[in-house]
């Protein structure tokens, strides 16, 4: 089967909603905060990029709706979880859960419908042309016709990465995720730097979602994430929350989804398919943390491994 | 620590009471309505907020038709999920209406119970039937595969590339019926096609507009330029893919022309307003306790094309009055019965 250009500009859609939100959590991952609601987030950025670009007819600004509501909506966890201590992991599954009643009731009150909300008069992200990329063969097929959003998503690695290894802000944020107490014996504010994460993962998750209604697709319909901040989660953990761990873990859902179609055309059964992404995870999470064993294996063994002929000698 | 036990014991006496309370309430609202007036009374219970959903829609006309020709009252029951499916069950029996009808298998195992339970009501079951086979339960299935072989004779004809696609919720028999007689259909105008179909899956198949789009894609980079469209929700995404004009589509159930102009080319409708109607009076008049199929030829299944009112369908078949007239032939035959379509869930 050829890996033709339209195979990779498929990865690199299902790729980009789950790499926006992995990053997100990956940031509250490195603050210590557990971020679960991510598929909740994503939602209600679905929801609100529709409803921005369906009422201002510009999709841009449906893009800045979402942002805002989906920021608004982490402040939940912000809140919950940083100030009141409540248990990161409830507070997500309760939010995961409120969003996808939120969205359906409002689907219903906003725009009198359920289900779905789709209009040939809504606006969506549309493609970007890349002057003078579009023009080269197999290059311009791949990333042509993609929403501006796919190129920032890899913007926000980058500087996710930066940030975190190179940034003073970065670099407490780390640390407030790893000795908070530490952290604040430096006079480093936990609380300042818990915050920042979770509202940053909902601002993230917020493009992820608009991404998805208004780039992948131009509609909304219940529950349409489908699993996908769900992915994101577990992209957060293969990639051990650095931003380009996360972007490979992201890039290898992305593939095998995209793979996963075109398999089917060649007679795989579609639960084969559809189990795909989930026996991938589960043979790179073992490999890795085989790969990691081995290594800290390794290490103490070599030291080991000098006196040891000693003694028995 | 006495206390706790006898408050326990009064607020079990309470909601006892509340509860023969509700039901006296409910017994006297629905014998009243039938005191007054003999007619006949109706109920359909539907498996998930009607709302927009087309199919469901439609049910709801059915009924509201059928209660305006037998001259009787009609009450819709919506559920959300398998709990509130079977509350409605429950609560549908206790108003005794004179038929109970709901559409889809997700009452299977509802309607069994209930059938059983209340030996004297009458149920109707669209689009699905009991395992077992109960008199007092009359099903109506549809023959989805007659309508799909014509709108794949439909692609057979229109295509250029000579390679007709499907994309479709679920890999399960019930829903081959959507994509295998495409192919078929397709093959008996033009035996140069070849056909391919791609199947949703994932956690939500039937509600994911983004996998159903991509799918769309992995079969035009096939060289597909008609695709059959049977995904439920996922059909705006198959549409949208539709835009970038390497294919036109074909949609399910309802007129599905508007909701994206100029790529969609016609539909296979499954008109549950006249089965819900037909059946209900078809009970009435004694034929129960069996299943009734309804294609081309009871206009239970037909293509929007096919339908007197196609000028103003939005859709492109419109501008190919040769593609109906061959197809308009087609229907003829399996009308007759000189043209057998194969039933893929029946294998």
């Amino acid at each position: 089967m050829p890996i033709d250009a339209e195979l990779l500009a498929s990865a690199l859609r299902a790729l980009t909603p789950i790499l926006l939100a992995a990053l997100g959590g990956a940031l509250c991952q490195r603050a210590g905060v557990f971020n679960i609601s991510l598929e909740g987030m994503m939602l209600v950025g679905c929801f609100s990029a529709v409803t921005g670009s369906w009422f201002t007819g510009s999709a841009w600004l449906g893009v800045l709706v979402a942002v805002a509501a989906t920021t608004a909506f982490s402040l939940v966890l912000a809140v919950g979880s940083v100030s009141l201590k409540a248990d990161a992991i409830v507070l997500g599954v309760a939010m995961n859960l409120l969003a996808v009643g939120l969205t359906a009731f409002l689907l219903r009150t906003v725009f009198g419908v359920q289900g779905a909300f789709s209009d040939p008069e809504l606006k969506g992200l549309g493609a970007v042309g890349l002057p003078g990329l579009d023009d080269v063969p197999y290059v311009g097929d791949v990333l042509g016709g993609q929403s501006p959003l796919v190129y920032l998503s890899w913007v926000a690695v980058a500087v996710a990465a930066v940030f975190l290894s190179r940034h003073a802000w970065g670099l407490r944020l780390r640390g407030v995720g790893e000795r908070p107490d530490a952290a604040l014996s430096l006079g480093v504010s936990v609380t300042k730097y818990q915050y920042a994460a979770v509202l940053a993962s909902g601002t993230l998750c917020g493009l992820a979602g608009a991404q998805l209604a208004l780039g992948n697709v131009t509609l909304f319909s219940e529950n349409m994430t489908s699993g996908r901040g769900w992915i994101a989660v577990v992209a957060v953990m293969l990639g051990r929350a650095a931003p380009v761990g996360v972007l490979l873990a992201a890039l290898l859902f992305g593939i095998v989804e995209a793979l996963g179609f075109r398999l089917q055309g060649q007679g795989l059964p579609q639960q084969a398919a559809d189990a795909a992404p989930y026996l991938v995870t589960l043979v790179a999470l073992f490999l890795s943390t085989a790969r990691r064993r081995a290594r800290r294996a390794s290490a103490p063994a070599d030291e080991h491994a000098a006196p040891q002929p000693a003694s028995l000698g | 620590m006495s206390s706790s036990p006898r408050r326990l014991r009064s607020l079990v006496t309470l909601a006892v009471g509340l509860g023969v309370l509700a039901t006296g309430c409910n017994a006297s609202a629905t014998k009243e309505p039938a005191a007054d007036a003999p007619g006949r009374s109706f109920v359909l219970i539907t498996p998930n907020p009607v709302g927009t959903n087309p199919f469901l829609k439609l049910s709801v006309q059915g009924i509201e038709a059928a209660g305006i020709e037998q001259g009787g009252s009609t009450k819709v029951l919506q559920s959300n999920d398998p709990t509130t499916i079977t509350q409605n069950v429950t609560a549908a029996t206790q108003q005794k209406p004179d038929v109970i009808v709901a559409v889809g298998f997700q009452f299977n195992d509802a309607f069994a119970q209930a059938a059983e339970r209340n030996p004297r009501q009458q149920f109707v079951l669209v689009d699905s039937c009991t395992t077992k086979l109960y008199r007092n339960v009359t099903c109506a299935v549809f023959r989805e595969h007659e309508g799909i072989f014509l709108a794949g004779a439909e692609a057979g004809l229109l295509t250029k590339s000579n390679k007709v696609g499907a994309v479709v919720a679920l890999d399960t028999p019930q829903f081959h019926r959507f994509s295998d007689p495409f192919g078929e259909g397709a093959k008996k105008v033009n035996p140069e096609i070849t056909f391919t179909d791609l199947f949703v899956g994932g956690q939500n198949p039937f509600a994911d507009p983004a996998r159903a789009k991509e799918q769309a894609n992995a079969l035009t980079a096939k060289g597909v330029d008609v695709v059959m469209g049977a995904a439920a929700a996922g059909n705006p995404g198959i549409f949208d893919a539709a835009k970038g004009g390497k294919f036109t589509a074909w949609g399910v159930d309802t007129n599905q022309c508007p909701s994206a102009p100029g790529v969609v080319v016609d539909n296979v409708v499954k008109r549950t307003d006249v089965v819900i109607r037909n059946t209900i009076d078809g009970v009435l008049k004694g034929k129960m306790g069996l299943t009734r199929s309804f294609g081309l030829a009871e206009d239970g299944v037909a293509l929007t094309g096919l339908l007197g009112d196609v000028a103003n369908s939005k859709c492109l078949i419109a501008k190919s009055p040769s593609v109906i007239t061959k197809v308009q032939e087609l229907r003829q035959q399996i009308v007759t019965g000189t043209l057998k379509i194969d039933d893929p869930a029946a294998k």
